[in-house]
């Protein structure tokens, strides 16, 4: 199963893209991929429910969030009611050691996303502030980071012996799919997902074009 | 030629557009604009300001955006379009704008359009979604 | 650091900003050559229709990017620009401007956190409101600001 790791709709405050028009896009452009997770901006969007979505277009629709750490932005899968009270979602100043330990604690996963990037990934912080503990896993392949930035996400997860996995970012209806990961069995829910990040064993795929 | 919301499809490739970046075309643009600084027009002085060259005004980006929804759809009434300046947009380097059409609302007769500005190496420079109303 | 909270308590949806504007034909026609535009309606000052293009209204800024007493946290750099247009832009019209900050929001960035503000311009003709324009403004914060 294929599954597109990193979106965001319109419930961000950068996202442009409708979800019921992701879920057409898919299907009209044929996009490999059998689902994605939306990942608000500092957020859990706990209201929405897709689940109607989901089944007209034949797509695995989850919900997860990407929250802000020192270590740079932070994508979170298994999101629930007990881990909403764990952290704030929205603060900008999140401790990724606390986000890690509140993940574990109430059958989550964190993983950092588009580490490669200048401003807003984990590699710029590493030298500075050290290697986190507890990191398994980091997003090699990011559909909005050019080339060298997936290059440098690449070569801190083979440094570090991290996991990589993919995830398109996309803000637009147009970039979803341009990466994503391949998981071995499938997968239809939110546990099962965070069952399948847990298990470390999936590969992350890219559809865009070389930089 | 006329293109009414009934000729649109879901998905539709906007024909590319290959923007005239050259020193004399934004020269052109920023006088029109009423943009008096040489970070548009003349790559040195841009370089003195520690970018990598001239670059294109982030609203000459967007107008290019609009001209490529009007080559496609003459008729076309714009009513947002929204642009994101992501990275700088270097004068006198080739660049690709590209369009598609991503949500149709039949009541309204309206669509709405992914878009793109990307340099030679495939980066996305400039990103942005108008909504059009079609005759 | 600054509170984001009290900031938008007391900067925003207050205007800041009137400005008059013009839309002149000679600039509304090289606006639309250099963008590419083709159509006689914004190239043809003697077309029936002739208008300038409905980005125009984006070249149009106030005296100052932020209101006079704004706390300087840093230098705002352009992040981007809306425009929605709510009728044609007809050449000699004689706009009014008014603006004020519309949203302000905060992420992260390497070197701190990094403030968003939009300032809206409303553009009206008369009583009539023709035009919207939002320009999204970056801060990267001081440290100690």
């Amino acid at each position: 199963m294929i599954l597109d790791l990193h979106t965001h709709s319109v419930k961000s405050d950068d996202g442009r893209a409708k979800v019921a028009n992701y879920g057409q896009w898919i299907r009209k452009k044929e996009i490999p991929i059998d689902g994605f997770v939306l990942t608000e901006h500092r957020q859990f969007d706990a209201e929405s429910d897709y689940s109607d979505l989901a089944r007209k277009h034949g797509l695995i629709i989850l919900k997860g969030s990407e929250v802000e750490t020192e270590y740079g932005h932070v994508l979170v899968f298994g999101v629930t009611p007990a881990l909403q009270q764990a952290f704030d979602f929205s603060d900008i100043r999140l401790p990724l050691a606390r986000v890690l330990e509140a993940c574990e604690e109430h059958g989550a996963v964190a993983a950092p996303c588009h580490p490669g990037r200048t401003r807003v990934g984990m590699c710029a912080h590493v030298d500075e502030l050290g290697v986190p503990p507890g990191v398994r896993m980091v997003e090699t392949l990011n559909g909005g980071s050019r080339g060298s930035e997936d290059q440098a996400a690449q070569a801190l997860a083979e440094q570090q012996g991290y996991k990589g996995f993919g995830g398109s970012d996309s803000h637009i209806v147009s970039h979803v799919g341009r990466c994503a990961t391949r998981f071995p069995g499938p997968i239809a829910s939110e546990s099962e997902l965070v069952e399948a990040l847990r298990a470390l064993d999936f590969e992350a795929l890219s559809w865009k074009a070389p930089s | 030629m006329t293109r009414g919301f009934d000729d649109v499809e879901f998905g539709e490739d906007l024909p590319e557009l290959r923007p005239d970046t050259s020193v004399a075309n934004v020269t052109l643009f920023t006088k029109a604009a009423g943009m008096f600084t040489g970070r548009f027009t003349d790559h040195e002085a841009a370089r003195k300001q520690g970018l990598p060259g001239a670059i294109v005004p982030g609203i000459m980006s967007q107008a290019i955006f609009a001209a490529m929804i009007h080559r496609w759809a003459p008729e076309a009434e714009l009513q947002t379009i929204d642009t994101v300046f992501r990275a700088p947009v270097i004068v006198d380097q080739p660049h690709r704008v590209t369009g598609v059409v991503t949500d149709m609302d039949d009541e309204t007769r309206s669509v709405e359009i992914d878009l793109t500005l990307q340099n030679e190496a495939g980066e996305t420079r400039v990103l942005g979604t108008a909504t059009v109303r079609l005759p | 650091m600054m509170d984001l909270e009290e900031l938008k308590g007391d900067w925003l949806n207050l205007d800041f900003d009137e400005r008059e504007f013009e839309v002149k034909p000679d600039e509304a026609v090289d606006f639309a050559r250099a963008a590419g535009e083709t159509a006689p309606r914004f190239l043809d000052p003697s077309d029936p229709d002739f208008q300038a293009p409905a980005t125009f209204t984006a070249r149009f800024h106030g005296r100052r990017l932020l209101p006079e007493e704004f706390p300087k946290i840093g230098l705002p750099l352009d992040a981007g620009k809306a425009v929605m247009p709510k009728r044609p832009l007809r050449a000699g019209a004689k706009l009014i401007g008014k603006s004020h900050l519309h949203e302000i929001y905060e992420k992260t960035g390497r070197s701190g956190r990094m403030i968003f503000l939009v300032s809206r311009m409303e553009l009206f003709e008369g009583q009539e409101l023709v035009s919207i324009v939002d320009s999204r403004m970056v801060i990267r914060e001081k440290p100690g600001s």
